[in-house]
C-alpha cells in the first residue's frame, strides 16, 4: 500500500504562494467582526480546498489547525462542538458532492488529529478523544484508505481526492498497522456491552470484511482477531461458511438432515452468545425450522434450562413471534428471544398476553412512519416493532439514547423493561397505537399529545425500534412535568423522577449542589447518607430491591465537568477482587467512560452483567450528585472512616466540584486550590 | 458584536444601505457610524449589536424629511450613499444636516443620466450623442440618424446603439442594440431609456475621492471587457492618460460642484486620445472595486470614503490615510463576472487552468441553482466573481480576456 497522494494532479501550482494566500485569507477571517464573518469564509474554505489538492496539502491545513478554528471556520457548524460529532457521519460528509461539506469535515479531522497528536490544546476535546474518534472515523471510512473509488468518488469528482487522501494522511498519522486491530478491539468492548442498536457495529465488521477480502490489501499481521466477528454476521455455521446468500443457503437448508440441521443450530447459539450479532442466516434458518423442525428451536437460540421450560411452556407464542418479527433483516430479535426466554419474565402473568397483544399491534401511521423512515419497508414496520421489543426485554440494559439529548426516557425504557416489563409493552402500546401517552403527575393527568414540547427539539432516528416509537413521547411527558414544578423551590428531578419512572423509585431524595447558586451543598452529609442507603456495609447488607434513579456529574478524562446525566444504580457488590463496586445502568450508547483521574467506567471483567457499568464505590460516590431513598427507610448518617470520606471529598473537589466551593467549606475540608 | 471604539471628536455618520463590507469598515474605523437600512435588517442588526436605523428607501416623499430630521436629532453629521438607489437620499439628508439645499439639488443631477449628460455638456466636457426614448419608435429613429451620420449606406452593418435605464447602477438595464429587429426585445416597461452611440474606444471608470472640492486619490479601473472584468491599477498603457484624466475629473468637480465625498464616473478615450464622458456615479463602483484596491493597496477604500464624506476630517489626515497612486500598489488586482456560456448547466468546475494559475486568488461562485440558464439580454448580472492578483499588468490583462472562452458551469 502507497501512502503517496495518488491520484493528485502534477504539482504545477506555486504551493508556498498557494499557502501564502490561506495565511492571508485566514487572517482575514480572524480579523474580521463577528457579524461580519460569513462573507469571508467561501475565501477561506476555497483556498483549503485548492491546498488539499496539492501534495502536503492535509499536513498544511493540520499545521494551521488552530488557527483556522480560532478565526472562526466553525462558528455556527454542528463542527463547532467537536465533542458532538459522530464519526458514523464522516462518510456522509466525506462523500458529499458539495465542496463546503467535504472541506469542514476535513478541516475537523486535520484539527483533531493536531489535538491528538499533543500539537493543539483544546478547550473541549482531549488528545485521546481525539485520538479515539480519528480511529473511529477511519475505520468507518476504511475503504477510502484500501480501496477502489466507487461510483460515490465518481460522482464526486476532484473532491474525492481530497477525502481520500485525507483519510490517507490521518492514517499515516495515527498509524495504519493499529487502525484494524484498534477497531477490533473497540468492537469487541462495545459488544461486551450488548447493545441493542448494533447497525455501526455491523457497518464497522462489514469494513474489515471488505479490506480483508481485498486482495490488493496488505494487512500485514493486523486485523487477525477479526474471524469471528465477521463470521458471525457473515458465516456462522458451516453451511453458510462462505456467505453464499440467503437464496442458496436456503436451497441447502432444504436437502439436509436432521443431524446437519442440529449442527446448524448449535453454531448459530454458539456464535450469537459469542457475540451478541446474530446473522441474517439465522434468521433463515429459524423460519425455516419453524415450518419443519421445531423441536431444533430451543437448540438454536442456545437455551438453557431456564429457557428451554419457558419456550416449551409458552410456545405457541414464541412460534409467533419468531413467526411475526423474525426476518433476515430483523435478525438480531433472535438474540433478544433467546435471553427474554432466560429471563423467565414470561412467568409474570401480564407478560403474556401483552405479547399476544403485542404480536397483532395495529400501528398508527405517525409511528409507521417513523419505522419506514428508520428501517425501511421491509419488512413490514410490525415486525420492526417486535424485533425491538424482544431486544428490549431480553437486554434491558442495551438500551442507548442514540444521539438525543433524552437520557431520561432511555433511562426509564431500561428501568421498565428490567423490572416491569408488562408496563414496558403498556408504554409501547400506547405510543405505537394510539400516538399518546398518559401518565400522571400527583394525580394531574400528562398527555404527550398536548405537550408544549420535549427537552430534545427532535428525537434522531438512530435509535432501536421501540425508542424510536416511545421516546419522543416520554421526552415531551418528562419535559411537561419539569414545567409543572416551576416556582418550586429546590431540584425538579426530586418530584419528577419518582412521577416519572414509578412508584418504585424513592420518593425520599437527596442532592449535593444547592440549584440557586451552583455550589456544592453539605457535601459530607450528603455522603453518609448516600453510604447509610446504599453501601452494604453501612445498611446492613441489604441489597438494592428495585433500580433506582439516580444523577451524576459526568466528566471528561481531565476531570472537567461535561453535564449531568441520568443513570440508574442497579446493584452494589463485591467484584472478584473483593473491590465494593456500584453497577449501574448508563443510557449513553457507549458507558466505558474516562471521567478523569483514575476513575475509568469499566463494562467488562470487573464483575459486570451485559449492559452493565461499575465503578468501586468510593469512585461513584465522587460522582454521584443526586439519589433517591426510601423514606421510611432512612437510617442515621453512616459512620464512614473519615480518611475514606475525605478522599471521595477530595476526588468531588478535583473534578467537577472545582469551581463549585462555597465559601464555607474550611472548616470541612480545606479546598485545595 | 459591534466591538467598535469611535473618537468622539470626529464625525458621525450615517450609512445608507446594506453593506457588509461597508458596516465592517466603519465598525473598525474611528468614525461613530450608524447603519440606515430598510427593515429587514433589523434582527441582524440588533444581535449582532449593530447601530441601526430603519428606513426603507423608496421614492423621495412628503415622509423624506422624518428621517433627516431623525439622524439630525441623533447628532449625525453626515449621510453616505452606498448604493445608486439611495444616492438622492443622501442628498436629501445632508442638504439638511449640513443646511445646504444645494446638495439636493446635486444629488438629482447625479441620478439622472440624461440631466446629468446634459450637465456635463454645460460644463464643457465632451460626451457622445445621445437622447432619451420613450418608445420603440424613438429607439429606432435615433439607430437610423445615429448611422447616417456615419455615413453608413443601406446594407452596410450599422454601428451600434446603446440603451440604458437612467437611474440604475452600472450595467443593470444595458442593452446594445444594432438592427431595428432587435427594438421588439425590449420590454415595454423598460421605458423611458436613455440612448447613447458606441463609441469606439477604450472604456474605463475612475474612483475619486474627493475633500475639500479636491481629489484626494484617483484610481483608473482598467475595463477588459465591459461587464465582464475589471482591474486596478491600469495598465501603463491608459496610466500614460493620468494627467489628462486628472484634469477630466477636476472639470467634473467643478461643473457638479463636488465638494466632498467618492464618484464614480466612467470615459471613453478614442484613438485619438480624446476623452468622452459616459457618466458619474456618486457611490462606491459595483465589480467589487473596492475589495481589488484593498488588496492591491492595503487602504480600506470604504474607510476612505467615510473619511472624505466627514466634515470634520483635516487635510492631514487625509494626506496621511491614501496611499501613492501606482506607485504604492503592491501588484495588480482584477476580477472577472462569470456568466454561464452554456444554455444547460448542472455543476460549478472551476478551469483547471484558472485555478493553477499563479495569479489566482479565490472566487465567490456557488453551484447552479437551476439547470436551464436564461438567455441573456441585457448587462450585469453575473453568477459570481473570480479574483487574480499578480505583478503583471498585461498578463492580468489577457488572463481575464482569455477566462471568457472557459466554461465555469458544465
Amino acid at each position: 500500500m502507497s501512502s503517496s497522494d495518488a491520484g493528485n494532479p502534477a504539482p504545477v501550482v506555486d504551493f508556498d504562494k498557494l499557502v501564502q494566500r490561506l495565511d492571508d485569507a485566514i487572517t482575514a477571517l480572524d480579523e474580521s467582526r463577528s457579524f461580519a464573518k460569513a462573507g469571508k469564509l467561501p475565501r477561506v474554505f476555497d483556498t483549503v480546498r485548492r491546498v488539499l489538492l496539492q501534495p502536503g496539502g492535509c499536513q498544511a491545513i493540520q499545521d494551521r489547525a488552530e488557527r483556522l478554528e480560532k478565526a472562526g471556520v466553525f462558528l455556527g457548524t454542528d463542527w463547532a462542538e467537536p465533542s458532538i460529532l459522530l464519526p458514523q457521519l464522516t462518510t456522509y460528509s466525506l462523500q458529499s458532492t458539495e465542496a463546503d461539506t467535504v472541506i469542514v469535515e476535513a478541516m475537523s479531522e486535520l484539527r483533531l488529529l493536531s489535538v491528538a497528536l499533543g500539537h493543539y490544546a483544546h478547550d473541549s476535546v482531549s488528545a485521546e478523544q481525539a485520538h479515539h474518534y480519528l480511529t473511529q472515523v477511519l475505520a468507518i471510512n476504511l475503504p477510502m484508505l484500501f480501496g477502489e473509488g466507487g461510483e460515490t468518488e465518481r460522482e464526486q469528482g476532484k473532491l474525492a481526492v481530497i477525502s481520500r487522501s485525507l483519510v490517507q494522511h490521518v492514517a499515516s498519522q495515527i498509524g495504519y498497522e493499529h487502525v484494524i486491530d484498534r477497531l477490533i478491539d473497540e468492537i469487541w468492548r462495545i459488544l461486551q456491552q450488548r447493545p441493542i442498536q448494533v447497525n455501526s457495529v455491523r457497518q464497522m465488521i462489514t469494513q474489515i470484511a471488505l479490506c480483508r477480502s481485498d486482495p490488493g490489501v496488505d494487512l500485514g499481521s493486523a486485523g487477525q482477531g477479526a474471524e469471528r466477528l465477521i463470521s458471525s454476521l457473515y458465516g456462522p455455521t458451516q453451511a453458510c461458511r462462505e456467505d453464499p446468500g440467503v437464496a442458496v443457503y436456503e436451497e441447502r437448508l432444504s436437502h439436509m438432515d436432521s443431524s446437519a440441521l442440529q449442527g446448524e443450530a448449535t453454531g448459530f447459539a454458539r456464535s450469537m452468545h459469542d457475540t451478541g450479532l446474530v446473522s441474517p442466516y439465522h434468521a433463515s434458518f429459524m423460519r425455516f425450522i419453524l415450518e419443519n423442525q421445531d423441536s431444533l428451536i430451543a437448540e438454536s437460540l442456545g437455551l438453557s434450562m431456564t429457557g428451554r421450560d419457558c419456550l416449551l411452556r409458552y410456545r405457541d407464542l414464541v412460534l409467533t413471534l419468531i413467526r411475526e418479527g423474525v426476518f433476515p433483516e430483523t435478525s438480531q430479535g433472535i438474540y433478544g428471544l433467546a435471553l427474554l426466554l432466560e429471563r423467565g419474565i414470561l412467568y409474570q402473568p401480564p407478560v403474556e398476553p401483552a405479547l399476544w397483544r403485542q404480536t397483532a399491534l395495529s400501528i398508527c401511521p405517525e409511528a409507521r412512519h417513523r419505522l419506514e423512515l428508520a428501517f425501511g419497508y421491509q419488512p413490514q414496520p410490525k415486525a420492526w416493532l417486535i424485533q425491538g421489543v424482544l431486544n428490549m426485554l431480553g437486554q434491558p440494559l442495551g438500551v442507548g439514547q442514540g444521539n438525543n439529548p433524552t437520557c431520561q426516557a432511555a433511562r426509564a425504557l431500561s428501568m421498565w423493561a428490567y423490572n416491569d416489563p408488562d408496563y414496558l409493552l403498556q408504554m409501547v402500546t400506547w405510543a405505537a397505537r394510539d400516538n399518546e401517552i398518559i401518565m400522571h403527575f400527583e394525580g394531574t393527568p400528562v398527555s404527550s399529545a398536548s405537550s408544549r414540547g420535549g427537552v430534545a427539539s427532535e428525537v434522531t432516528i438512530d435509535l432501536d425500534p421501540v425508542s424510536l416509537v416511545v421516546v419522543p413521547h416520554l421526552d415531551r411527558i418528562y419535559a411537561e412535568m419539569g414545567r409543572l414544578c416551576i416556582g418550586r423551590d429546590g431540584d425538579p428531578h426530586r418530584w419528577v423522577n419518582p412521577e416519572f419512572h414509578g412508584w418504585s423509585a424513592g420518593r425520599g431524595f437527596r442532592i449535593n449542589v444547592d440549584v440557586a447558586t451552583g455550589k456544592l451543598d453539605n457535601l459530607e452529609e450528603f455522603l453518609r447518607h448516600f453510604y447509610a442507603s446504599y453501601h452494604p456495609d453501612y445498611n446492613g447488607n441489604q441489597p438494592l430491591v428495585h433500580p433506582q434513579p439516580a444523577g451524576v456529574a459526568v466528566t471528561d478524562s481531565a476531570a472537567r465537568f461535561i453535564g449531568w446525566h441520568a443513570i440508574t444504580i442497579l446493584r452494589i457488590a463485591r467484584d472478584p477482587e473483593g473491590v465494593m463496586r456500584v453497577y449501574f445502568y448508563n443510557p449513553n450508547n457507549d458507558s466505558g467512560q474516562h471521567w478523569g483521574g483514575d476513575v475509568q467506567v469499566s463494562t467488562a471483567r470487573k464483575g459486570e452483567r451485559f449492559g452493565e457499568a461499575s465503578l468501586p464505590f468510593e469512585q461513584f460516590a465522587s460522582r454521584v450528585y443526586i439519589f433517591h431513598f426510601d423514606p421510611l427507610e432512612r437510617g442515621e448518617p453512616a459512620e464512614v472512616g473519615a480518611e475514606e470520606l475525605a478522599r471521595v471529598i477530595d476526588r468531588v473537589h478535583q473534578s467537577w466540584g472545582r469551581d463549585r466551593l462555597p465559601a464555607d467549606t474550611f472548616q470541612a475540608e480545606p479546598p485545595v486550590v | 458584536m459591534s466591538e467598535q471604539k469611535y473618537d468622539p471628536n470626529k464625525g458621525y455618520v450615517a450609512l445608507l444601505g446594506w453593506s457588509l463590507n461597508a458596516i465592517e469598515a466603519a465598525d473598525k474605523f474611528d468614525r461613530r457610524y450608524v447603519v440606515v437600512a430598510p427593515d429587514w435588517a433589523e434582527a441582524y442588526c440588533k444581535e449582532h449589536d449593530i447601530p441601526y436605523v430603519p428606513w426603507n428607501f423608496e421614492r423621495l416623499n412628503d415622509r423624506s424629511v422624518e428621517i433627516a430630521q431623525t439622524l439630525k436629532e441623533m447628532g449625525v453629521d453626515v449621510a453616505i450613499p452606498l448604493f445608486e438607489e439611495t444616492v438622492e437620499w443622501a442628498g436629501a439628508i445632508n442638504s439638511v444636516l449640513m443646511d445646504q439645499p444645494k446638495l439636493f439639488g446635486q444629488s438629482m443631477l447625479l441620478r439622472d443620466k440624461a440631466l446629468m449628460k446634459r450637465r456635463a455638456q454645460l460644463g464643457g466636457i465632451r460626451v457622445g450623442i445621445f437622447e432619451e426614448a420613450h418608445d420603440r419608435d424613438d429607439v429606432i429613429r435615433f439607430l437610423k440618424r445615429v448611422n447616417q451620420t456615419l455615413l453608413k449606406l443601406d446594407g452596410d452593418p450599422n454601428d451600434p446603439i446603446h440603451l440604458k435605464a437612467f437611474d440604475k447602477a452600472g450595467c443593470l438595464g444595458h442593452r446594445v442594440i444594432r438592427t431595428p429587429d432587435e427594438v421588439d426585445t425590449i420590454p415595454e416597461e423598460e421605458f423611458p431609456v436613455l440612448m447613447e452611440s458606441h463609441l469606439d474606444g477604450w472604456e474605463f471608470a475612475v474612483e475619486a475621492w474627493i475633500h475639500n472640492g479636491k481629489v484626494a486619490f484617483l484610481n483608473i479601473s482598467e475595463y477588459v471587457t465591459l461587464g465582464y472584468s475589471v482591474f486596478v491599477p491600469a495598465t501603463p498603457d491608459l496610466e500614460k492618460y493620468r494627467e489628462q484624466i486628472t484634469r477630466e475629473i477636476e472639470k467634473l468637480i467643478k461643473t457638479f460642484d463636488i465638494e466632498f465625498g467618492f464618484i464614480h464616473p466612467e470615459y471613453f478615450v478614442t484613438s485619438d486620445s480624446t476623452m468622452y464622458f459616459g457618466e458619474v456615479a456618486y457611490r462606491p463602483p459595483g465589480f467589487k472595486v473596492f475589495e481589488l484596491l484593498e488588496k492591491s493597496y492595503g487602504f480600506n477604500a470604504y474607510q476612505g470614503m467615510i473619511m472624505c464624506f466627514d466634515p470634520k476630517t483635516t487635510e492631514e489626515e487625509v494626506k496621511a490615510f491614501f496611499p501613492k497612486e501606482v506607485v504604492d500598489a503592491k501588484g495588480y488586482a482584477g476580477c472577472f463576472g462569470v456568466y454561464p456560456r452554456r444554455r444547460v448547466v448542472s455543476k460549478l468546475e472551476m478551469p483547471e487552468e484558472t485555478e493553477n494559475h499563479p495569479y489566482f486568488e479565490s472566487h465567490e461562485l456557488t453551484p447552479p441553482l437551476e439547470e436551464t440558464v436564461t438567455k441573456r439580454t441585457a448587462f450585469g448580472t453575473h453568477w459570481g466573481l473570480v479574483y487574480f492578483f499578480g505583478d503583471d499588468a498585461y498578463t492580468m490583462r489577457d488572463l481575464l480576456k482569455h477566462q471568457e472562452e472557459l466554461d465555469f458551469y458544465v
